[in-house]
């Protein structure tokens, strides 16, 4: 067997396992947040602190039963929470964790994490509508405005920072910066990182912008219908995008796996857990917003300060090569 | 590898082949929209295939991430089920037409591809992305602005069937 293909099967079981493990250990950091937010302690029966707690729920989960409902359709009702999982497990094999540090080698990895995230979107529409649930039906509708018109300015905002790079390979955009905070993409492009994260939260349908699952209105969106596994499948799918979009400003922005001290792979997972962290805090501080102020938030801000920060930058970056060639 | 590659463009091949099958022939309109999804994966597949990921890639976004993401949009608005009128099946008449045009394109990229052999390289060669779009926006300039005038006239088509079909009523 040739190495290249030892290395991808080695990498997608250490991804499975460790979106398994960080699922667990978000499903606690949630809860935990959350209580403490709303002055109560969270899960602390079930080992200490309550860490074994999802365990628990995860258990739970595998052991109920499938239910689908009537006149749903049965083929693209089950298909639904599996094409929401596969995708993701490739969205974790070019990001670079250290020096040479990941799975797959392509000079598209920025490309192939995004053109694959998209697919989430989709399996969310064909669970919504194959639950044959009017529920399950507004949650698809929600979740199609929003994420069409949140890619706009997401992929703007990624596009700036390669401007600056001059490439699509993340371990070259990370190469290209130093060690120090003041030597990262954040310095130059603030507003990038801040587009970025805000039509982050919407792409991954995080609070304040989870319309596609609002519980109060909608009881639970695109997921009303599923149970089991079905519905585990979505959730861990959820986390595990948060994942890989903090990871993806992590690298864009903040550095990858530079830092001082510390050796490099240990940077990147404080850096991404901080920003998870920072997700997390997002969530149970701001109210969900209604869904004409969600799409007026992207058309009316986000849009027109996405595209003028990237025609600066285009700007700039000529104005450098300019420079360059005149000395 | 030839090996390797030689199934790859069988199994592209299947995915496109049945994908499109079910696209056409499916009652639901949904199930045709999964179908058309197979499709566009199993193309960007091909691409792969040639060496050039940057189009494989762009196709997954475009077309699967976007296009597809607006068709179910559309899917949505106009509330159609397996039971409606549209779902009942085409008659005679249509049902030659769209062979007739079926025919007609296929036969004549068939005769072109099998009258002129193309000039191919035994191993694909990867084209830059700085390449590409120079390409884009030097020598193929017109070509690829002519391409949005295709998308313009489908856009003004769209307009004008739903205004026709207003008034009608």
């Amino acid at each position: 067997m040739p190495a290249e293909l030892i290395r991808i099967l080695i990498g997608l079981v250490a991804v499975a396992v460790s979106v398994g493990l960080i699922g667990l250990v978000m499903v606690w950091v949630e809860r935990k947040v959350a209580g403490h937010v709303q002055r109560r302690p969270g899960p602390y029966e079930v080992g200490p602190y309550g860490l074994l707690q999802p365990l628990a729920d995860a258990l739970k989960l595998v052991g109920k039963q499938l239910f689908m409902p009537d006149n749903a359709d049965p083929i693209l009702f089950w298909l639904a929470p599996v094409l929401s999982f596969l995708p993701v497990l490739l969205l974790f094999l070019p990001l670079p964790l250290g020096d040479g540090l990941f799975t797959l080698d392509v000079n598209l990895g920025l490309l192939l994490i995004l053109a694959f995230s998209g697919l989430a979107v989709l399996s969310l529409l064909l669970g919504g509508w194959a639950s044959n649930n009017k529920y399950g039906l507004l949650g698809a509708a929600r979740a199609v405005a929003q994420s069409v018109a949140y890619e706009i300015p997401l992929l703007l905002s990624v596009l700036a920072v390669a401007f600056v790079s001059g490439s699509l390979d993340l371990a070259t955009v990370v190469k290209e910066q130093g060690t120090w905070p003041w030597n990262w993409n954040i310095m130059t492009q603030p507003l990038a990182f801040l587009i970025y994260i805000v039509s982050a939260l919407g792409e991954t349908n995080r609070a304040p912008f989870d319309l596609p699952e609002a519980e109060s209105e909608l009881t639970a969106g695109f997921h009303t219908e599923y149970s089991g596994m079905g519905f585990g499948l979505f959730f861990l799918a959820e986390y595990a995008n948060m994942v890989v979009v903090c990871s993806v400003a992590t690298v864009l922005f903040l550095g990858g796996w530079h830092g001082p001290v510390l050796p490099g792979p240990v940077w990147f997972v404080l850096k991404v857990s901080l920003l998870m962290l920072l997700l997390v805090f997002f969530r149970w501080t701001y109210p969900r917003v209604r869904f004409d102020q969600l799409l007026n938030i992207n058309w009316k801000w986000l849009m027109p300060l996405a595209v003028a920060n990237l025609m600066l930058t285009a700007f700039f970056v000529k104005l450098a090569q300019y420079a360059v060639v005149k000395m | 590898m030839e090996q390797m590659a030689k199934v790859a463009f069988g199994i592209y091949t299947l995915i496109i082949l049945s994908g499109s099958i079910l696209a056409v022939s499916a009652k639901s309109l949904v199930r045709a929209m999964v179908g058309l999804i197979a499709t566009l994966l199993g193309v960007a597949g091909m691409y792969m295939l040639l060496n050039s990921p940057f189009l494989a890639l762009m196709q997954i976004l475009i077309y699967v991430g976007a296009v597809c993401v607006l068709i179910f949009f559309a899917i949505m608005l106009t509330r159609a089920d397996a039971g409606g009128e549209e779902a009942a099946s085409a008659p005679l008449r249509q049902n030659l037409l769209a062979l007739l045009a079926v025919t007609t394109v296929g036969g004549i990229l068939s005769w072109l591809l099998l009258t002129r052999p193309l000039i191919t390289t035994g191993v694909p060669v990867e084209v830059a992305i700085e390449k590409l779009g120079l390409g884009l926006l030097g020598p193929y300039g017109l070509a690829f602005e002519l391409i949005s005038v295709v998308l313009l006239v489908s856009m003004a088509g769209a307009v004008l069937l739903a205004w026709e079909r207003r008034n009608g009523k």
